[in-house]
């Protein structure tokens, strides 16, 4: 391997093997100090950093830079490539993500400082930044889909770190159930280019495949993108990520984790391209989150909701953009939108703070934007519009009355035919039960 | 120190390694102190000769060495874990017992052997008063999995005098009767639909860790893996219905888990949802799908045996009235548990990084292939299982600040060592997967797909959509490995039916 080679490997796996060293550690009996975890951060991430810049030079002047392992697991004739990739679609994608992280490590320190979950954050940071690394410099769907769900599994752990409370926990728990439903068209598009063309491998270029082929795979690639980047119908899980800390929400809901999505179109541009229905249904898809958004921010009550929203539209437009193959306008737009995001939720603790000094130099308050618009429409649709706002287009309610609401009833139906043959032990007491035992029973039994 | 030769034969080593524990039970019959100490020496002995026998194996035919030192290494690992009040010679006694009966069930090649290991593994679980168990529902599947089987190799050795396996190979002895029975056996000891509950019951009115033996022990899949596919290649159109009750199991217990709020009935579904894709590969007859489900075997195994001794551990300290209706944010005392569960269930429903996404991965493919319906619900399945894994994972650890003034202890050291070893097993297996599992469990040929079930391998042709594929009738190829390698070389093109034996 040539030294680009080993460069880009070291930025992917470093922080794998901060995480895994720590980890390990740790569930041995050791609890590193913050200051050891949060200059390791920010060593790593700099050291990164450098080497994200070497490859920028480097794919400034060839296509891209390749290192190549062979297969991390081959039976029959089916392989699992090891293939990591940066050419200059994934090289701003990986000095986002490498950049970001570095920064919101930074940052954590100081705001997570003597936080119960401290290096529980870290450790996820450090997941969440292989995850995506592995997800943008992957050099086929299988390693993509190995990073993607890595960055999903971090992302609900970080919706779930205030974990004394249970609206954080639920919300987490929600948001895995969308991730893990729509990781599925993920999975099956991977599955279905092995069987059709035997590779889901894009390092040298797309397999060919039948026209009826592509739309399915493209079709399946969007529906797992849509899930990853929020868009309708998959919406309602945005505003509840935001139970997270401010650093993690910044990172993921702002810059790396609901661009993911638009990064998998982008990398499928090729197929998408060929495919006129596809096209046709992420640009619908785009333009219905992106109004959707606008319109469900303006009666966000919260500003990291408002944030989400916002964020949201942006999106929405970045797929109208894949959707009609403007590629690069679309990359400037992920980068322009996620950097602006990040620092805008980095500040969104201290939004009234701005807003009173912002308001105070120009000696009045800032008008919202598009009030022209609203101006425009009848108050009757203004009222109604404003009802469906606060429901955030009534898309939860829709997800629990036509697929929670059935499957749970489904399942209690289904246990009518293993229930227990002997009753069932008495209920437990609210609120007392499986608290820890005083006596010395439950405590000595190791 | 030089070992003697006789030390490592093959023969010895394999009785050690199931008489070492039955020697030990019986020990523990008038023992009554040091039981744990006891029983961790007879799993240790068992660990060493099974990787005796694995390092003896040739190179990509150490299937069943690997199964044994893995079920060896996971009672060690299990004893290790068992609370204090579970610790009793009883205990740890049924537990040996079992540890010895399915190695037994692993190494043999004898008909009536096979019967006997079968019917002793149940035999704790029988008597009422070994684990204090008080069901119906396990006792009457493990007698009526037994009879089965028992009426199996009744019809085939009365019809062909034979009772060695290797010797039966692809007569399809005893005919349909015979392996109606042998699936029928198969379908009851895996807690197959429709015998699915008693897999739940087992769980939450028994023993825990003995229970999470007993299922992880897969001979149900045993049967399928050394019985029912190399000695009844005539029926193989009557596999696909073995996958799809296996698919439909999976998928039953899988939405039946979504409202289940017992962690003990929600993990034992769990655990049988994932097992039951175990068949799916099996029956899938490529090598991907193969592969994958003697990888998923060895995950859901190591996985599941974690889950229930953790689950065991967070009784003993927080009382047994767990449940997922709510909230109990157990994780502020016992962080480092919390962290085993959820990295071990993870791993079950095949998160990357693991050596599940290793085994769902080549599960789908293979099953894709074959059955496109099943490799579809095989993700889907797998997706509701991860949603009902994460949801008891997090009502279980988080979501309430607890205000109780006692703090209960977070893993032990023991228990820790154990964790830590399980979950590297599972992490490091799925960071090299080919190294640590695959090597041992899978063969590749250039000729087509080929699965070595006991010294031979059988073949079958990658033309799956050959006439004589479809009629019934899978091609025969007598196989010899090429050391380390991939390449294999197909002695022959086409067997007829009478040539089985090779």
């Amino acid at each position: 391997m040539n030294a680009f080679q080993n460069i880009l490997v070291f930025v992917v796996v470093a922080p794998a093997g901060i995480f895994a060293v720590f980890a390990l550690l740790w569930l041995l009996g050791w609890n590193p100090s913050e200051r050891l975890l949060s200059g390791t951060t920010g060593i790593t991430f700099s050291a990164c950093s450098a080497g994200v810049a070497a490859l920028i030079w480097k794919t400034s002047s060839a296509l891209s830079v390749t290192a190549t392992f062979g297969s991390w697991f081959a039976v029959g004739t089916y392989h699992f490539p090891l293939v990591l990739m940066v050419d200059r679609l994934s090289v701003p994608f990986v000095a986002l993500a490498v950049v970001l992280s570095g920064l919101i490590g930074q940052f954590s320190a100081t705001y997570l400082h003597r936080e119960s979950g401290f290096l529980r954050f870290f450790l996820l940071l450090h997941l969440f930044a292989f995850g995506s690394l592995l997800a943008f410099a992957a050099g086929s769907f299988d390693l993509l889909a190995a990073g993607w769900e890595i960055v999903g599994i971090t992302s609900v752990l970080l919706i779930g770190f205030f974990e004394r409370r249970p609206a954080p926990v639920e919300n987490g728990l929600y948001v895995f159930g969308i991730y893990r439903t729509c990781d599925m068209g993920l999975l099956v598009a991977i599955f279905a280019m092995h069987h059709w063309a035997g590779t889901a491998s894009f390092v040298a270029g797309f397999p060919r495949f039948t026209g009826a082929q592509e739309v399915i795979i493209c079709l399946l690639l969007l529906f797992a993108a849509s899930g990853k980047a929020a868009q309708v119908p998959f919406s309602g899980w945005l505003p509840r990520a935001m139970e997270g800390p401010t650093p993690s929400s910044a990172i993921f809901y702002g810059a790396i984790s609901i661009h993911a999505g638009a990064y998998l179109l982008l990398r499928a541009q090729p197929l998408l391209a060929q495919s006129v229905i596809a096209s046709c249904l992420v640009i619908l898809i785009g333009a219905i989150t992106a109004i959707h958004g606008t319109i469900v921010g303006r009666a966000s009550a919260d500003a990291k909701t408002s944030l989400a929203y916002a964020t949201l539209t942006q999106v929405g437009i970045v797929f109208i953009e894949i959707g009609l193959g403007w590629r690069w306008l679309a990359i400037a737009h992920i980068l322009g939108n996620a950097t602006i995001r990040t620092m805008q939720y980095l500040r969104a603790p201290s939004m009234l703070h701005d807003y009173h000094q912002m308001h105070s130099a120009i000696g009045g308050e800032l008008s919202p934007t598009g009030t022209q618009l609203e101006e425009m429409l009848p108050e009757k649709v203004h009222l109604w519009l404003y009802r469906w706002a606060l429901d955030r287009g009534h898309l939860d309610t829709m997800t629990e009355r036509w697929i929670i609401d059935p499957l749970s009833q489904l399942s209690a139906y289904l246990s009518r035919g293993d229930q227990r043959p002997s009753p069932s032990p008495a209920p437990i007491p609210t609120g007392c039960a499986a608290e820890p035992s005083t006596s010395g029973s439950s405590q000595g039994g190791n | 120190m030089i070992v003697p030769e006789w030390a490592l034969h093959t023969s010895f080593l394999t009785s050690a390694s199931i008489a070492a524990p039955w020697v030990a039970a019986g020990f523990l019959t008038t023992l009554r102190r040091q039981v744990r100490t006891f029983g961790c020496i007879a799993a240790l002995l068992s660990i060493l000769a099974s990787t005796g026998l694995v390092w003896q194996a040739p190179k990509g035919e150490s299937l069943y060495e690997t199964l044994m030192l893995l079920f060896s290494s996971l009672t060690f690992g299990a004893i290790l874990l068992l609370p204090r009040r579970d610790a009793e010679a009883g205990v740890i006694g049924g537990i040996l017992i079992l540890l010895g009966s399915t190695l037994l069930a692993y190494s043999t090649g004898n008909l009536l052997v096979l019967l006997g290991a079968w019917i002793l593994s149940s035999l704790p679980f029988l008597w009422p008063g070994w684990f204090r168990s008080h069901t119906w529902r396990p006792a009457v599947s493990l007698v009526f999995s037994a009879l089965a089987l028992a009426a199996a190799i009744g019809i085939i050795a009365g019809s062909t005098r034979v009772v060695s396996i290797g010797n039966l190979k692809g007569q399809s002895p005893g005919g349909i009767a015979a392996f109606a029975l042998l699936i029928v056996a198969t379908i009851f000891r895996k807690g197959i639909l429709p015998f699915h509950a008693w897999v739940a019951d087992a769980a939450e009115r028994g023993p825990l860790v003995p229970t999470a033996l007993l299922l992880n022990g897969h001979l149900g899949a045993l049967l399928v893996v050394k019985l029912i596919v190399p000695l009844f290649p005539e029926t193989d159109h009557l596999f696909p219905i073995v996958s799809y009750f296996a698919i439909a199991t999976a998928v039953f217990v899988a939405v039946r888990a979504l409202a289940e709020n017992s962690p003990r009935r929600l993990l034992a579904f769990l655990a049988l949802s994932q097992s039951a894709c175990i068949l799916t590969g099996l029956e899938s007859r490529t090598a991907e799908g193969m592969t994958g489900a003697l990888v998923h075997w060895v995950v859901v195994t190591v996985s599941t045996v974690g889950l229930f001794g953790i689950l065991r551990l967070l009784e003993v300290r927080f009382g047994e009235n767990l449940s997922a209706s709510r909230h109990l944010g157990l994780a502020q005392h016992a962080p480092r548990l919390a962290v085993s569960f959820v990295i071990l269930g993870l791993a079950l429903v095949g998160l990357p990084g693991t050596l599940g996404f290793c085994s769902q991965d080549l599960l789908i493919q293979g099953t894709l292939t074959t059955h496109p319906l099943t490799g579809l619900l095989l993700p889907i399945a797998t997706a509701m299982n991860a949603v009902s894994f994460f949801r008891l994972f997090t009502r279980l650890f988080l979501g309430k600040q607890r205000t109780g003034f006692t703090i209960a202890a977070d893993a032990l050291p023991r228990e820790r060592w154990v964790l830590a070893g399980i979950v590297l097993f599972v992490v490091l297996g799925g960071l090299f997967p080919n190294e640590t599992v695959i090597e041992h469990s899978s063969g590749v040929d250039v000729g087509g797909t080929t699965r070595r079930f006991d010294d031979r391998d059988i073949v079958y042709s990658n033309n799956s959509s050959s006439p004589q594929f479809r009629s019934g009738e899978p091609r025969l190829i007598a196989a010899q490995q090429v050391h380390g390698s991939k390449a294999r070389i197909a002695q022959s093109a086409r067997a007829p039916r009478a040539s089985t034996e090779f």
